[in-house]
């Protein structure tokens, strides 16, 4: 299994060149969502919330839900471009086979790919977390101390997107995992409220699911997480397997066309 | 010296062995064997389904093979050894250019690849337009190119590391003949500049116009190889006749009779004109009850026909 450093590179950096060519458009998503959320749940549910119970004090909402929005704007950047983007690029565009005909082998672009959908979520965590220290929300030291953390959402996310799209075969049926897994993981996970309010069995699901452990250690201000060992070693797990994963659909895929 | 560079060129600067590829129960490729030589173009000729696009994928690494082995001047292509692409180009069957980028950047983009960066991409894209007589259209957007342009452009990228091996996968499908006539002008000035080429068609014209050697394919085997008229005359002679509203039992008993070959063919039969003998065949032909009757040169498609029972087109 032959990388390049060089190699690798110029596949995130011809991914980057198509991104910069419509940068305003592109840049719309990770900027306008998070401050479409701030602006809904900051007016219009912090005043009714006001404050809740985590991890045995008082937080206010917004002080709550700051690092769920972060995790979330990693969570739906690098699945999407890793699911939509690299099946647009592998089945539609032919980009893979065209790069396979330069002296890259299917690892350095299949890592290129994997790097690209990560910086887009890690961008969109950021452009979050930015916009949430201007709101307030969490302190400028916060946001430096989360980039580990959401470099390592980013990479988990962006793996599971590229496993979609070795594993699909229409657009479509990338439809399947955001509605099993994107969606339940965006509203069950604790992003905006606290999982213990949910019926035991659903708490229980909602707390396998990547997001929830990623959620969970962005609030460490807030309140050290329970087995946060065990968070942070499920995140790492889970990135391996769906990176190895990925790897192995993809090549399937590619090598059968 | 000339004594020193005559092995060189003549020595094959790609050797394939024993390639076999199956998807499941099917095979695709059952063992070919396969050189190209510096400044000769070999045509690999089949009908869809023949297995060539499979074959030409497992030269340049696209597909993995189940068995064989690839030389490219003298180093084994894998996916261990994904440096050796960079003595090769290929010309893919898809237009798969950088839709995003313009003509120009998806040269520019593409040379990065090769650690090519910087004004020298620049100027490489700008002399590689050049040459496949695309400059005017550097700023264009791929969605703005006919698909000849798109052609021209992927042989373009095909270039850009100078390489010494080019593989053309249905180059010419689906484009007019102007465009093809283009094309092939190109192709004829590399193979001058000492290039190996593949070349993978089901145009037979083309094949026997710009080949030096054919491989013809069918099942997923060479069936037969050679320099195209030496083929042509080795296997179908050198004329042939195309003749209709005879029955198959009439044709069978000339081919007989005159020691030579038929096939069904279109609406009659193809038989082949004998070394001796080939007027009284002909006086013969002409008082039966014949539909058509015409005499021609014989061709490629006539040897796959021959060989293989189909038409290469089929």
């Amino acid at each position: 299994m032959p990388i390049s450093v060089w190699g690798i590179y110029t596949v995130w950096r011809r991914h980057f060149k198509v991104y910069t060519k419509t940068l305003f458009v592109n840049c719309l998503a990770p900027i306008s969502e998070p401050v479409i959320y701030l602006i809904a749940f900051g007016y219009g549910l912090s005043p009714l919330i006001g404050t809740l119970q985590y991890g045995g004090k008082n937080v206010s909402y917004l002080e709550f839900m700051a690092p769920g929005m972060v995790a979330v704007g990693c969570l739906f950047q690098a699945f999407f471009e890793g699911g939509y983007g690299t099946f647009i690029r592998l089945r539609y565009q032919k980009t893979w086979q065209a790069l396979l005909t330069a002296p890259l082998s299917y690892t350095d672009i299949f890592l290129g790919d994997w790097c690209w959908a990560t910086s887009k979520g890690l961008l969109a965590g950021l452009v979050t977390g930015l916009v949430a220290v201007l709101w307030g929300a969490i302190q400028p030291l916060q946001l430096i101390t989360f980039l580990p953390l959401l470099i390592l959402g980013s990479v988990l996310f962006a793996a599971l997107g590229l496993l979609t799209a070795g594993l699909v075969r229409t657009v479509d049926q990338i439809n399947i995992p955001v509605f099993l897994l994107i969606i339940p993981m965006f509203t069950l996970c604790g992003t905006y409220f606290p999982r213990e309010t949910l019926p035991l069995p659903l708490q229980l699901i909602a707390s396998i699911l990547p997001l929830a452990s990623l959620v969970d250690l962005l609030r460490w201000d807030l309140g050290k997480p329970e087995f946060w060992e065990l968070k942070l070693a499920w995140l790492l797990i889970l990135t391996l397997a769906f990176g190895y994963a990925a790897a192995r659909s993809i090549r399937r895929q590619l090598f059968r066309s | 010296m000339p004594y020193l560079t005559a092995p060189y060129l003549t020595a094959p600067y790609l050797t394939a062995r024993n390639l076999r590829k199956s998807y499941g129960e099917k095979c695709v490729v059952g063992g070919i064997d396969l050189d190209l030589t510096s400044g000769k173009i070999v045509g690999l000729l089949g009908p869809n389904g023949a297995g060539k696009s499979t074959t030409v994928g497992m030269l340049y690494g696209l597909i993995e093979a189940d068995e064989g082995e690839v030389t490219i001047g003298g180093e084994i292509l894998s996916e261990r050894t994904p440096q050796t692409k960079k003595r090769i180009g290929v010309v893919t069957q898809d237009n798969n250019l950088d839709p995003d980028f313009t003509v120009e950047e998806n040269l520019i983009h593409f040379a990065h690849h090769y650690r090519i960066t910087g004004g020298a991409a620049q100027r490489l894209a700008a002399q590689l337009l050049e040459q496949v007589e695309l400059d005017s259209y550097a700023k264009y957007r791929i969605d703005q190119l006919s698909g000849g342009l798109q052609r021209r452009l992927v042989l373009a990228r095909a270039l850009i590391n100078s390489p010494q091996v080019i593989f053309l996968d249905e180059p010419t499908t689906g484009l007019d003949p102007e465009a093809r006539q283009l094309f092939w002008r190109l192709i004829l000035n590399l193979k001058q500049s000492e290039r190996a080429i593949l070349l993978t068609t089901h145009y037979m014209e083309e094949a026997e116009r710009v080949c030096d050697t054919i491989y013809l394919m069918q099942g997923g085997t060479i069936v037969d190889w050679g320099q195209p008229a030496d083929l042509v005359i080795r296997i179908a002679g050198s004329e042939v006749i195309e003749l209709e509203g005879l029955n198959e039992l009439a044709v069978a008993s000339l081919s007989a009779k005159y020691e030579t070959w038929f096939r069904s063919y279109s609406q009659g039969f193809l038989l082949g004109v004998p070394q001796h003998g080939s007027q009284e065949l002909w006086s013969e032909l002409a008082g039966t009850p014949y539909k058509s009757l015409t005499k021609r040169k014989s061709n490629l498609e006539d040897v796959f026909l021959l060989l293989t029972g189909k038409r290469l087109g089929s």
